[in-house]
């Protein structure tokens, strides 16, 4: 904060400095000239600071494309398979998508359960976080996709018509509930914490007004705390992103599916992976972009961002 | 239009912060709860909207009687009526962050009167003027001072028509400057005929404006009266002593 007030004054005295150096009039106080040269000073480091981070992002990919050029990597491999790669894009971002969604409806339930103080929903709700989160994904999506229509065979035999059929999942539909179910059971406790976070004067007000517990909630709870659990949702897609791969394990023809087929049928692993791990980069750049944005939306109100 | 009876409050298993309070209120009366920090006033306020859950007593707000034993459906609907007729005024102000002045004003209308914004809006820009920032409603509270947050936080109150209004130390969070325009604003709802409980330091308020002053400590009160009795000539010694504390 201080520094910002004596950057805004830096920006000030930057304007006039050169013609005067004496102490001059600003709003009513003066600022005597051997704080311009300290402000300025401040000023010129955050400048110095800026290019120079600009100079060494610029040297590194120079350099990491120099790494490219003596190993030989070969372009032209990639720009020949590059399309076939993008084709599994859609599937990554449908899974990723939907599963998403998913994990959203279940971490706002898994929330509200965790903090109820009904006792079956709240042990319901702390059993799903804590098995989920203690078991890996990659158990829970073979579960899905393998165990499951072993579940159905028998409670067919123990006579429920139809279920062995219902719970046999093509691997798409397997993939995006285990992603789902995964995800929402972390972001249960990211929205408890977002919720338990806005102070309880916030919730007295509005019991005051005569607002039910839910009216509060809804109203004046829980879009406090989406503003604060957007950074790490975000997180959370972005990782998703990267483990909607998983669903490859089903022999799903997604991104890096595709890549390390091709990869392995030419032994060209290098480009490829390279290749699929620059679009994983970019879809991920482009959601941080999307994170930004919506970040400055919910600020409004907020006095840091004015 | 206020009356408590043989009111309780314990927290956790001892500490016995309200011990048998009987009190009447009547309506357009204005009342300052004075005491030193710890004696209940806050929490005395807090149960009569039962934003704390008295232990054992009967509280009746405007008609509406609840017996603080029992926990039942028919009490916690009786508890929702007795908030929607009391307005509540808090030390740290508590304006909703993420809403506008306005929105902040028609928000109790609007969604537990169940008005159309349109419906709520004419009476909140009333209410805004009345308070003096007709030209901050569409402000975020961050960029409120102090003083004119707490003024929002009177409006909305006052937005839900209440019959009662609480005020609990609304003018400690503000810098000494600031405390003269809401103690303004509580005085006009006072000559108004609004019903005030009023928790506060503002000497002058309970002196000229109250029609009685109730000194607790330890858990009761100990004396009240008109507020000319009090402060010129208080009973009880333990009054004597706060009262001189207070106004050297």
């Amino acid at each position: 904060m201080v520094c910002r007030e004596a950057l805004f004054y830096a920006s000030q005295v930057t304007l006039r400095s050169s013609s005067m150096s004496v102490p001059q009039e600003t709003g009513g106080s003066s600022i005597p000239a051997e704080a311009h040269a300290v402000l300025e000073e401040i000023e010129n480091r955050q400048k110095r600071f800026k290019r120079n981070t600009t100079i060494a992002l610029l040297a590194l990919t120079v350099f990491i494309f120099f790494l490219f050029y003596i190993i030989k990597l070969d372009f032209s491999f990639m720009a020949k398979w590059v399309g076939f790669i993008l084709t599994g894009m859609g599937v990554t971002l449908l899974v990723s998508l939907l599963a998403i969604s998913l994990a959203c409806v279940l971490s706002i339930l898994g929330a509200l359960g965790r903090l109820s103080k009904n006792p079956i929903a709240n042990s319901i709700a702390t059993a799903y976080v804590s098995l989920i989160r203690g078991t890996p994904l990659l158990v829970q999506v073979y579960m899905w996709y393998l165990a499951l229509p072993q579940l159905g065979k028998a409670l067919e035999e123990l006579g429920i018509p139809g279920i062995q059929n219902a719970l046999t999942l093509p691997a798409i539909p397997a993939g995006i509930l285990a992603l789902g179910v995964c995800y929402g059971a972390y972001m249960t406790e990211t929205v408890r914490a977002g919720i338990q976070s806005i102070t309880i004067g916030q919730r007295e007000a509005a019991k005051a007004l005569g607002m039910t517990e839910t009216q509060a909630m809804r109203r004046i709870i829980f879009p406090q705390a989406l503003r604060i659990i957007i950074p790490p949702i975000s997180n959370e897609f972005i990782a998703m992103i990267k483990d909607s791969s998983l669903v490859s394990l089903m022999g799903v023809w997604e991104l890096s599916y595709r890549a390390i087929k091709i990869g392995r049928r030419y032994f060209q692993s290098l480009e490829m992976l390279i290749l699929v791990a620059f679009i994983y980069w970019l879809m991920c750049v482009i959601l941080q972009y999307a994170q930004e944005k919506i970040e400055t939306h919910m600020a409004r109100g907020d006095r840091r961002v004015h | 239009m206020v009356k408590i009876e043989n009111l309780h409050k314990v927290f956790g298993r001892d500490i016995h912060v309200l011990q048998g309070i009987d009190l009447q209120v009547t309506a357009g009366e204005v009342v300052v709860i004075l005491g030193p920090s710890g004696s209940g006033k806050s929490t005395l306020l807090r149960c009569i909207n039962f934003l704390e859950t008295p232990t054992a007593g009967i509280i009746t707000v405007d008609g509406l009687t609840v017996n603080a034993g029992k926990a039942t459906k028919e009490e916690e609907r009786k508890i929702l009526q007795i908030r929607k007729k009391t307005g509540m005024c808090f030390q740290s102000f508590n304006l909703f962050p993420h809403m506008t002045a306005i929105e902040n004003v028609i928000e109790g209308p609007v969604t537990v009167l169940g008005q159309s914004k349109s419906e709520a809006i004419p009476y909140a820009e009333e209410l805004l003027d009345w308070v003096g920032l007709s030209d901050k409603r569409d402000v975020h509270p961050s960029r409120l001072s102090g003083g004119q947050q707490q003024r929002v936080a009177i409006a909305r109150s006052l937005a839900m028509k209440p019959d009662v209004m609480l005020f609990d130390e609304p003018t400690s969070a503000l810098d000494p400057e600031l405390v003269g325009e809401v103690v303004e604003v509580m005085e006009r709802l006072a000559d108004e005929g609004m019903t005030i409980l009023a928790v506060t330091h503002e000497m002058h308020f309970a002196r000229d404006v109250a029609h009685r002053v109730l000194i607790m400590d330890g858990g009761n009160w100990i004396e009240q009266g008109p507020p000319e009795e009090i402060f010129t000539n208080p009973k009880e010694l333990r009054s004597q002593q706060f009262l001189a504390h207070i106004l050297n």
